[in-house]
């Protein structure tokens, strides 16, 4: 099944993505949807400048 | 009946794997042994320990919802797959630190040092990632500063925070000496550390600006542009009219490496740092998959022998006896204070049951220790003789190959000067002598695995490719460091004059940074010009205060469990706690006071002083080495009175709630029912 597959390919991408620390839009926008539908979606590179400058805001996140 | 039968075959076979370590006595054993050994220790302490922690202990309860589902934002509070999540904490709490420390280590022999690495990460180092991710996953993913705050009262925290300050100061310098000593008068390995710079920024651009949330896209470009600079590095070093250009000497990579930390902490993170922060862990990631699949294929025969004559204290890579010193040169991949802070960072924050904590706290520690056995197996299969010359200080070996094999010949080891002259041709560099600081010798033996492994002809580009590996992520903890180190100076001065305190004013970041910068700066720079090498006087100070830091997150951990009402179990991290302050204590003083002038900060001061007395020693250089000396000195008493003031503080803190003069509460997060179903 081609769209099994296709599945697939996106479980791995977004597991590979979450093992490097990477900001995951797309799951980001489905929580929007569902928990908080009345809130405006940001656009991705808002998300993305918004991610980073929370991830290296304080505190170290890795290690010696 | 056939589980039980099943642990009982994996205990005997780590039993006998430690026997025959123990027993061998011979030419050379193989690194099998070593591997299964340190497997099998890690099952049974993962099946047996690990689970008593888990239930009786902490009484982790899937019932009960985690931070990342009560608070779950899609940003930072997500609720992750656990072997993603193990993934993603491996990642953050792997670095440099478990493949250096070992390397050194292996002066004693491998034994030693793989003694403390197994049994250290079983009893300890798990113990207190394990707690520390407990604590914080139940306080909403609080960080181990905060809770320090909340659990022992102001003043540890104050001390927690002024300690991590002081770590990073000595961490940086000591990771940069690292580097410098790996690159310097190499053409090749500066070439392609300095394409990542670039490589780096285009990433930044194109995450950003070109195709914004590409991160996956534009790292595997990445990644493909850093092979290609490697290889490309080969033909820059053969170039007569290129060569010069990219051959450093120490000191230039110094000011290099200082001038490229501030750079990264003042410019904006999603240019340099961030992009940088993804490759190195890709890079991390891969590579440490491959040295463990190489290892495996390729078995070597560790030719160093399980205990050297050098526990006596004379070694030439750092001074001191095997005890405590291997205990304080192995720092991360036994136990790991730094590892506090991850663990109370983004890993609490994305839990998705209580039991998770187990597998990611716990064996996710594991994990880092057998990336430091790997460690132990690359050094401990080259020739003692060549492991020598390579880590020896340049002082000690003196200039040629001729004197440096008299001189390890004299130490009871075989060595030509063709072999040394032989392996740096075969690995492409001029020399490899004097390159204190393990990565190189690693970068060799990884080498000789993976050329094994996957093919002879490529000797010199898998070594650059693990110089490579090194020192681009030990750059991005010098980036991320200084950034963070930066933060916390701002924090502190900002309660002296407001301004000073605002992260994003540019004349405030521009001295935070500078300042930050200055104080690793100038211990890197004094490592490179020290006589004894650097790693001497810097490693076993890194070592210290790593495990100062562990000392506090053991008493942060201590304190969450009397209070917790778990009283009876407090021994879980009373009996590592008792360990790390006996070593770290031990070691303090006798860096500080012992009467060896390589070994005591004050005794190398007065032996300088003689010397410029009798005009032995320049006087402009002698005063700046006594100088550096009792600087030294300082760091390290102070490190030991803060380690001493926290353990008291909380001891305190710990009788009163015993004695039932305080109450037993802790400050947790409410209970709240999981909504997913069981």
């Amino acid at each position: 099944m081609p769209g099994d597959r296709a599945r697939l390919l996106q479980r791995i991408i977004s597991a590979v993505r979450a093992v490097a620390g990477m900001p995951d839009y797309q799951a980001y926008v489905a929580h929007l949807r569902r928990c908080h539908p009345e809130r405006p979606v940001p656009s991705e590179r808002l998300f993305y400048d918004e991610f980073v400058k929370r991830r290296y805001g304080d505190g170290p996140t890795r290690c010696c | 009946m056939l589980p039980k039968l099943a642990w009982l075959l994996v205990a005997l076979a780590g039993a006998a794997a430690w026997g025959v370590l123990a027993l061998h006595r011979g030419e050379t054993v193989s690194a099998a042994w070593l591997v299964l050994a340190a497997v099998g220790t890690y099952l049974i302490g993962f099946r047996f320990y690990s689970r008593f922690l888990a239930e009786q202990v902490f009484g982790l309860n899937d019932r009960r919802a985690t931070p990342a589902e009560r608070l779950t934002n899609g940003r930072d509070f997500v609720p992750t797959t656990r072997w993603v999540l193990f993934g993603h904490h491996f990642a953050a709490i792997a670095g440099a630190g478990p493949l250096v420390g070992p390397v050194l280590a292996a002066q004693f022999g491998y034994l030693p040092g793989t003694i403390w690495i197994v049994f250290g990460v079983v009893f300890a180092g798990a113990v207190q990632d394990f707690i520390i991710l407990f604590g914080s996953m139940r306080r909403d993913g609080k960080s181990l500063g905060q809770m320090a705050k909340e659990e022992t009262g102001a003043v540890t925290g104050v001390l927690a925070m002024l300690a991590v300050l002081a770590i990073m100061v000595i961490l940086l310098a000591v990771l940069a000496l690292v580097v410098v000593n790996a690159l310097k008068d190499s053409p090749w390995g500066v070439f392609a550390i300095l394409c990542t710079i670039p490589i780096a920024v285009l990433m930044g651009f194109w995450m950003k600006v070109w195709r914004p949330g590409h991160t996956l896209e534009a790292s595997a470009a990445g990644v493909v542009l850093l092979i290609a600079s490697l290889i490309g590095g080969r033909y820059v070093a053969e170039s007569a009219t290129l060569a010069p250009l990219f051959t450093w000497s120490g000191l230039t990579l110094a000011y290099a490496v200082i001038g490229y930390g501030f750079v990264a902490s003042v410019l904006p993170v999603w240019m340099l740092l961030c992009p940088r922060d993804y490759l190195s862990t890709f890079m991390k990631v891969g590579t440490i998959l491959l040295l463990a699949f190489g290892i495996l294929l390729v078995l070597p025969p560790l030719r160093m022998p399980a205990v050297t004559r050098f526990v006596d204290g004379t070694g030439p890579i750092f001074a001191g006896k095997l005890f405590p010193f291997v205990f304080i040169t192995i720092a991360c991949g036994a136990i790991s204070g730094f590892h506090a802070l991850v663990a109370s960072g983004t890993t609490p924050k994305m839990l998705t049951r209580e039991s998770d904590a187990r597998l990611i706290g716990y064996g996710g520690m594991l994990m880092e220790s057998f990336v430091a056995v790997m460690a132990m197996c690359a050094a401990a299969l080259l020739d003692p003789g060549v492991y020598f010359a390579i880590n020896a200080p340049l002082a000690t070996l003196g200039g040629t190959a001729a004197s440096a094999a008299e001189v390890i010949r004299g130490w009871g080891f075989t060595l030509t000067p063709e072999q040394i002259t032989g392996l740096a041709r075969a690995v492409g560099e001029q020399t490899l002598l004097g390159r204190a600081g393990g990565a190189p010798s690693l970068a060799v033996g990884m080498a000789h695995i993976l050329s094994g492994a996957f093919g002879q002809s490529l000797m010199a580009l898998w070594y650059h490719f693990a110089i490579m590996f090194e020192a681009l992520f030990i750059l991005t903890t010098v980036d991320t460091g200084t950034r963070v180190g930066r933060f916390m100076l701002q924090e502190v001065v900002g309660h002296l004059w407001e301004p000073l305190g605002r992260t994003s004013w540019y004349p405030s970041t521009i001295l935070a940074s500078a300042a930050v910068v200055a104080g690793w700066g100038y211990f890197l720079v004094q490592g490179v010009m020290d006589p004894l090498g650097g790693i001497n006087s810097l490693w076993p100070l890194f070592g210290i205060s790593n495990q100062l830091l562990a000392a506090v997150a053991l008493c942060v951990g201590t304190t969450i469990l009397i209070k917790g009402g778990k009283g009876r179990y407090a021994w879980v991290t009373l009996v590592p706690l008792a360990w790390v302050l006996l070593v770290t204590l031990t070691a303090g003083w006798q860096k500080v006071f012992a009467d060896d002038p390589r070994l005591g900060f004050l005794a190398h001061a007065a032996v300088t002083a003689d010397q410029i007395a009798t005009g032995a020693m320049d006087p402009a250089r002698g005063a700046r080495l006594i100088f550096n000396d009792r600087l030294d000195a300082v760091l390290a008493i102070t490190f030991m009175v803060v380690t001493v003031l926290v353990v008291a503080a909380s001891a305190r803190e710990w009788v009163l709630v015993l004695t039932r003069r305080k109450p037993a509460t802790v400050k947790e997060a409410p209970f709240v029912e999981t909504a997913y179903a069981g």
